[in-house]
């Protein structure tokens, strides 16, 4: 196991992007911050900028003015990185499939750029803080 | 003036119009040739005046149809002006925005879904589409491809229409110069603000939204009546018992459902619940801004509690999906009353603390007060809703306007305030966060016993408007139907629709450190805050970026907090 890999599983720092989504998701995520759940205490960390992150948490079904951006944070991300799709929305659209303006979901924008591209999903809608956790934890153990 | 005294008002300019027709009582449509539509939208808005909402445009075959929905609150009566623009080659109408700015982003947009042209439109760029979308394919118009397919096209790769008049665009904003925009842990929705300085004062503001436009009007043309609640749930997830409600009142006035009267109290619960665990998450985030991050901790504790009371009710954190036409979904078990009342003794306690340290807090005093002021006119100018509206001192609620579940029944207060600052926009959510826990306990006191809803068998034709008090401030939905199984046209608005532009008034001549707070102070769902780029006028390089806004803005209250303390 290299040295960032090891990091990786240690500390994951992770940087949120939301690419259209209802909000709440991004609120559970916010949520897990606060003392109920308070990731900190396991070394997991939201950060201000990709180029700190080891994962990215994405939510959201990528709307079309979304997909460059995401494409764009991807790339600045150092890598191996983890890109967590999290709900429904980010895993296959959820309930705006049918949606004129959406072209995810998330793992089809990424892997347009990246195909070797690692990415854990948590479904849900929205998953609850429980369960992102768990699926962080899991998709670490996997590396 | 009562019903009749607004009715006469509005007849004053019969000459104009094609109907008028009252059904049901507070709810009158009027309809007009489109060359009209200015001269009765300006009697509408200035004369009698009325509060403009949003318009709809719908495709109806052989013409289009440009919906204007007007309130006046006073009664609870919802006007809507029909103008058909008959030209469907080169559809066009003149733009009210110049006298109206409220309505400068909703004639963007249907210009952009629709491709109707506004003549006269002081700003007609591209607002909800992508950059990339193909020019002159309009995804809401019947003929328009299949929602799944994406449309085939030149991409335009112009981030906007050219502007018709650029003399409004007072400062030329530099390209934008991020490319994504800066990010922070508390991220939300993506919205590009654009700001203009010149030293430390903000002189001009641009704003682009489409990041988060998912379509949804034309999804809900694909569902059935009984699944569109489930969808507008999800328009934004801490409005998400709200939005739905508004929609099924919309669905239930011309239907002329009657949901029993436990529903009613049921209803009003979970939109209680919904408000105090909304207004909590925004006092944590408004510490957070200016530097109080103990209060973001301790707010966003104490709103668990009522997270896991909307989750054994609904058995969802959030998007509770509990209202159906007719009723609810969910009951409220009998057994869970003595916990609800118990829970809401706590936070109630919490919450006056809260209030109190608040209110008490000097630095808070000088940190708040006199910044980001909305003045009254401005408010009713750009027509915003909620809390944004009544710390400007417009005293308007739907929940007391028109009244709909239970609050008819229950005693409560309006909150105002009269500043307009960000000191007045906290004060009314917090107290108001106090009468909505006084509603969730004495609507648990007098929950009548009975059936939670009734079986629907059939939607007829018809169309109508709810409109439901959020957090946030007023949703609106209008609904119609041709007597099938799924809408025809839905017209969803959120408050933040109408309150975000009003940044304009509020943040301009203003001191950058206080961009972020004052932002933030319009809780425009949960925070737009975050996309925030500062671009110089003369030069075009980028100064700060949101890391920045919000370090100036949490060391400006640690400067006000080293000169009192
Ligand atoms: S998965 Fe559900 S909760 Fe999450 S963004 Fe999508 S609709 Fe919202």
């Amino acid at each position: 196991m290299g040295l960032s890999t090891k990091a990786v599983k240690k500390s994951p720092w992770v940087f949120h992007v939301n690419t259209g989504a209802c909000n709440n998701c991004d609120i559970e995520i916010v949520d897990l911050l606060t003392p109920r759940f308070d990731v900190e205490r396991f070394g997991i960390k939201l950060v201000g900028s990709p180029r700190h992150a080891d994962a990215l948490l994405v939510t959201g079904g990528v709307t079309a003015q979304a997909a460059p951006r995401l494409r764009e944070v991807y790339r600045q991300t150092p890598k191996p990185c983890v890109v967590f799709a999290i709900g429904a929305c980010a895993c296959g659209k959820g309930i705006f499939t049918t949606g004129y303006h959406m072209v995810g979901p998330v793992d089809k924008i990424i892997r347009e750029i990246d195909p070797d591209a690692i990415i854990a999903y948590v479904p849900g809608c929205p998953p609850k803080p429980e369960a992102i956790i768990s699926g962080v934890v899991k998709a670490l153990a996997a590396i | 003036m009562n019903q009749q005294q607004l009715n006469t008002r509005i007849s004053e300019i019969r000459d104009k119009l094609t109907a008028i027709e009252q059904k049901p009582d507070n709810r009158i449509w009027l309809s007009c040739e489109s060359e009209n539509a200015y001269a009765v939208n300006k009697f509408l808005f200035e004369e009698v005046p009325l509060r403009f909402v949003i318009a709809t445009v719908i495709d109806s075959d052989d013409y289009f149809e440009v919906l204007y929905h007007y309130a006046y609150d006073e009664i609870g009566c919802m006007v809507t002006l029909k103008a058909l623009i008959r030209d469907r080659e080169n559809p066009a109408i003149e733009s009210i925005a110049p006298f109206l700015p409220g309505a400068e982003w909703i004639e963007r947009e249907m210009h952009d879904l629709m491709g109707i042209e506004f003549r006269n439109h002081p700003d007609m760029r591209r607002l909800i589409l992508s950059d990339d979308w193909p020019v002159g394919v309009y995804p809401l118009r019947k003929d328009a491809k299949k929602p799944a397919e994406r449309p085939d096209g030149e991409p335009s790769r112009r981030p906007t229409v050219q502007s018709q008049s650029p003399a409004r665009r007072t400062v030329q904003l530099s390209k934008p110069v991020l490319p994504v925009g800066p990010f922070h842990p508390l991220q939300e929705e993506m919205e590009l603000f654009q700001l203009a300085v010149d030293g430390e004062i903000v002189t001009d503001i641009d704003m682009r939204i489409s990041y988060n436009h998912r379509g949804m009007e034309k999804i809900a043309e694909t569902l059935q009546f009984d699944q569109v609640p489930f969808l507008v749930s999800r328009i934004c997830g801490i409005c998400s018992a709200s939005h739905p409600l508004a929609y099924v009142q919309a669905v239930e006035e011309f239907a002329g459902i009657t949901p029993p009267d436990r529903a009613l109290y049921v209803r009003t619960i979970i939109n209680e619940l919904e408000r105090i665990h909304s207004h909590i998450l925004w006092v944590g985030l408004a510490g957070h801004f200016i530097g109080y991050d103990t209060v973001f901790m301790w707010a966003w504790k104490y709103r668990e509690p009522v997270l896991d009371l909307l989750e054994e009710i609904t058995g969802n954190r959030n998007n509770y999906g509990n209202v159906r036409i007719g009723g609810c979904r969910e009951d409220i078990p009998d057994e869970l009353k003595p916990k609800i009342i118990a829970e809401m003794d706590k936070i109630e306690k919490k919450m006056v603390m809260l209030t109190k340290a608040v209110l008490d807090d000097p630095v808070l005093h000088v940190r708040l007060k006199g910044i980001g002021i909305l003045k009254k006119e401005d408010a009713i100018n750009y027509c915003v809703t909620g809390p944004t509206a009544r710390a400007s001192g417009v005293d308007i609620d739907v929940r007391r306007d028109e009244p709909y579940a239970a609050y008819g029944v229950l005693n409560w207060n309006v909150i105002t305030q009269p500043e307009g600052d960000v000191f007045a926009k906290a004060v009314v959510r917090l107290l108001e966060t106090l009468e909505a826990i006084k509603i969730v306990k004495e609507a648990l006191v007098k929950l009548p016993k009975g059936p939670v809803a009734i079986e629907v068998k059939q939607i007829p034709a018809g169309e109508g408007c709810g409109h439901a008090e959020a957090p946030r401030g007023e949703t609106f939905h209008y609904v119609r139907s041709d007597g099938g199984n799924r809408p025809v046209r839905h017209k969803m608005r959120a408050p933040s629709y109408v309150n975000v532009p009003s940044f304009k008034a509020s943040c301009l001549g203003g001191n950058i450190a206080d961009v972020t707070i004052t932002l933030a102070s319009v809780d425009p769902c949960y925070s737009c805050t975050e996309r925030l780029a500062v671009v110089k006028d003369r030069g075009g390089k980028v100064l700060h970026d949101y890391e920045t806004l919000l370090k100036l803005s949490r060391e400006k209250t640690e400067k006000i907090r080293k000169e009192i303390l």
